[in-house]
């Protein structure tokens, strides 16, 4: 059966107008074969292996957007947790280590790099120990790294001790980082329940299971699934709107397993998982909190919105997984504020608060992203937003991550551009309240229960 | 498995002369620059060491091996088939001009559709190409009718509605 004029200009259009693309082709290498008693050493081997796998990706990227008249808008290398490979240097001050692999991105090309990683859900090695502490000179001195660290699983609970050295490193970087915004910040995300296979920045990395390379995608279009539910319009049933939001997300997920796949093969590599996220940008109409809104609440934030959420990340999976049996990642829907015009535009209306939005990260798939808030937060104040959020994703056996970002200088109300893809962030009030008896205890709050889940 | 990495302080250790690699051994930028100024020659199966191909694992090889079988979505178009979309001004001359490229490139127009909304229209062509590698330079050349003209040319390849459309 040919195809019909409809369908072929409704793809045409799906990327010529409404910002379909492949946000991001990522490259995982593992480093483990880096790991070198002497430092300079293992820098030497991870800026090599990196340079001597990803060359070719930038080309293979082009070719397939020629080919196939795609944009894939970004390339990016995610390598193992760099804690794995730093032990058995014993070195207390991995800079040097992500300078390594800010060199490496540079010279191949890439915008991000992921990987300046550690696991410390139920404690800290020495090389742990090393990385969390490096982080913040690291985002300052490098352009392109991206850091990531899990700090709780359900299976483990949540190690607070973890959560609050995440806090002071948050504080850190902020500071080192005060001149472009504490910039810094938008390259670190915790985790519970991490994602080994995740191809998006920041938590991107290559987990212990992985194999030497694999190539990963990440689809995007928020953009279309906002011009379908603008067709739809107001009068079908939510059922109708779940229909149209799945049929959009299979669609999209074709076509990244057809992009993943050529490229893996045009790379010699194998190809890993298509990640099918609504990943907004600030370009208009790129944006989740549109499609909330088309869906029937009136402004993101208002009542009904994590309702109206729960749908969307719901049939973005269920459209995706229809469509390809290698679906990964972390597969949903983004609500990053800062990326997200809808999102600034809800924020500054007064509708949509840092409560509300926790309260969204409980059925979006990531969790807290890209929020601002005052420079002088108190490091009691972001452990306690970090731990809740880490405990709603050991109950709900849910991936959840925070990336909050405390701009010096700045309060409540006030705007911080950091451009590009990043965008631009409302300060957000956290309240005057902290918990910082809760923050000295320290410890670990012991993984659930499984069963009686009411 | 051979030697993974040969870095600069392995050069530095070796005590000069000749040192022997794998040709899977990936010698480090650093490696070879010590190497230099030390005048120390790095070998590989007889000759001078290259950089190899990287080894992207035994999964890789596995798939470059036996490549898994993933039926694709079928349709009658299957390999060769092109998809031209044209959108814009109406003025006499559009379909002679576009449709001139694609002959001129050996192509063949299988199928062509064409509706007119007010003073705009969009035309969809589906093309075959004779060989798979000329599909690059098909595109460049239609595409590149738009830079000058009132209209835009789209060109994508048929496997991308085959994976959107069909299951």
């Amino acid at each position: 059966m040919a195809f019909t004029d409809k369908e072929i200009l409704e793809t045409v259009r799906m990327v010529e107008l409404e910002t379909l693309d492949i946000r991001t082709t990522t490259l995982g290498i593992s480093l483990l074969d880096c790991a070198d008693p002497d430092l300079e050493s293992t820098c030497e081997k991870v800026y090599t292996k990196i340079v001597h796998h990803a060359r070719g990706l930038g080309e293979v990227a082009d070719s397939i957007e020629a080919d196939f008249g795609i944009p894939i808008v970004n390339r990016r290398i995610a390598v193992t947790p760099a804690a794995w490979i730093a032990g058995a240097s014993g070195a207390e001050d991995l800079t040097p280590l992500a300078l390594a692999l800010d060199m490496a991105a540079k010279e191949v090309g890439v915008d991000f790099i992921g990987g300046f990683t550690a696991y410390v859900h139920k404690g800290f090695t020495r090389a742990d120990e090393a990385l969390v502490s490096t982080i913040p000179r690291a985002l300052a001195a490098t352009d392109h790294v991206c850091s990531s660290l899990s700090l709780a699983s359900t299976r483990a609970g949540i190690n607070m001790d973890a959560v609050r050295r995440f806090a002071d490193v948050v504080l850190e970087t902020a500071r080192l980082t005060a001149d472009t915004g504490a910039l810094g910040c938008a390259k670190l995300v915790c985790f519970c329940n991490v994602v080994e296979d995740n191809p998006f920045v920041a938590g991107a990395h290559v987990g212990i299971g992985e194999p030497e390379t694999v190539l990963n995608v990440g689809v995007s279009g928020p953009g279309v699934v906002r011009s379908a539910l603008e067709r739809l319009g107001p009068e079908p049933d939510l059922e109708a709107v779940a229909s149209v939001v799945q049929r959009t997300a299979f669609k999209i997920t074709r076509m990244g397993e057809l992009v993943g796949r050529e490229a893996a093969r045009r790379l010699g590599t194998t190809f890993g998982i298509v990640d099918v996220s609504l990943a907004p940008t600030p370009a208009v109409g790129d944006s989740v909190a549109d499609i909330l809104e088309l869906m029937g609440v009136e402004r993101t934030g208002a009542p009904g919105t994590t309702a109206a959420l729960a749908l969307l990340t719901d049939a973005v999976k269920k459209g995706g997984v229809m469509a390809s049996s290698s679906v990964g990642g972390l597969s949903g829907a983004f609500i990053p504020v800062s990326e997200d015009q809808g999102m600034i535009d809800a924020v500054a209306a007064g509708a949509l608060s840092l409560a509300k939005l926790e309260a969204m990260t409980t059925v979006c798939s990531v969790g807290l992203d890209m929020v601002a808030v005052p420079g002088d937060t108190p490091a009691d104040v972001l452990t306690g937003i970090v731990a809740d959020e880490m405990a709603i994703g050991m109950v709900n056996h849910k991936t959840t991550a925070v990336r909050i970002i405390p701009v010096p200088g700045k309060g409540p109300g006030e705007t911080v551009e950091w451009g590009g893809l990043l965008g631009t962030a409302i300060v957000q009030d956290p309240g005057n309240f902290g918990c910082r008896t809760l923050h000295a205890r320290g410890g670990r709050i012991p993984a659930p229960l499984q069963s009686f889940r009411n | 498995m051979s030697r993974r990495f040969l870095t600069a302080d392995d050069v530095r250790r070796s005590g000069g002369g000749e040192i022997a690699v794998d040709p899977e051994t990936v010698v480090t930028p650093q490696a070879l620059e010590v190497a230099r100024g030390l005048g120390v020659t790095i070998r590989a199966a007889g000759g001078e060491w290259r950089e190899p191909v990287p080894d992207r694992g035994p999964d890789a090889a596995e798939e470059q091996a036996h490549p898994h079988f993933l039926p694709e979505p079928e349709d009658e178009l299957m390999g060769t088939g092109v998809i031209v979309t044209v959108v814009g001004c109406n003025r006499p001359g559009v379909l002679a001009e576009v449709t001139a490229i694609i002959s001129d490139r050996g192509a063949s127009i299988r199928d062509i559709s064409q509706k007119m909304v007010g003073d705009y229209f969009h035309m969809v062509l589906v093309v075959e190409v004779p060989e798979a590698s000329q599909f690059n330079e098909l595109k460049g050349a239609l595409e590149a009718l738009d830079a000058a003209q009132d209209y835009v040319v789209r060109v994508m390849h048929e496997r991308v509605f085959r994976y959107m459309h069909r299951i």
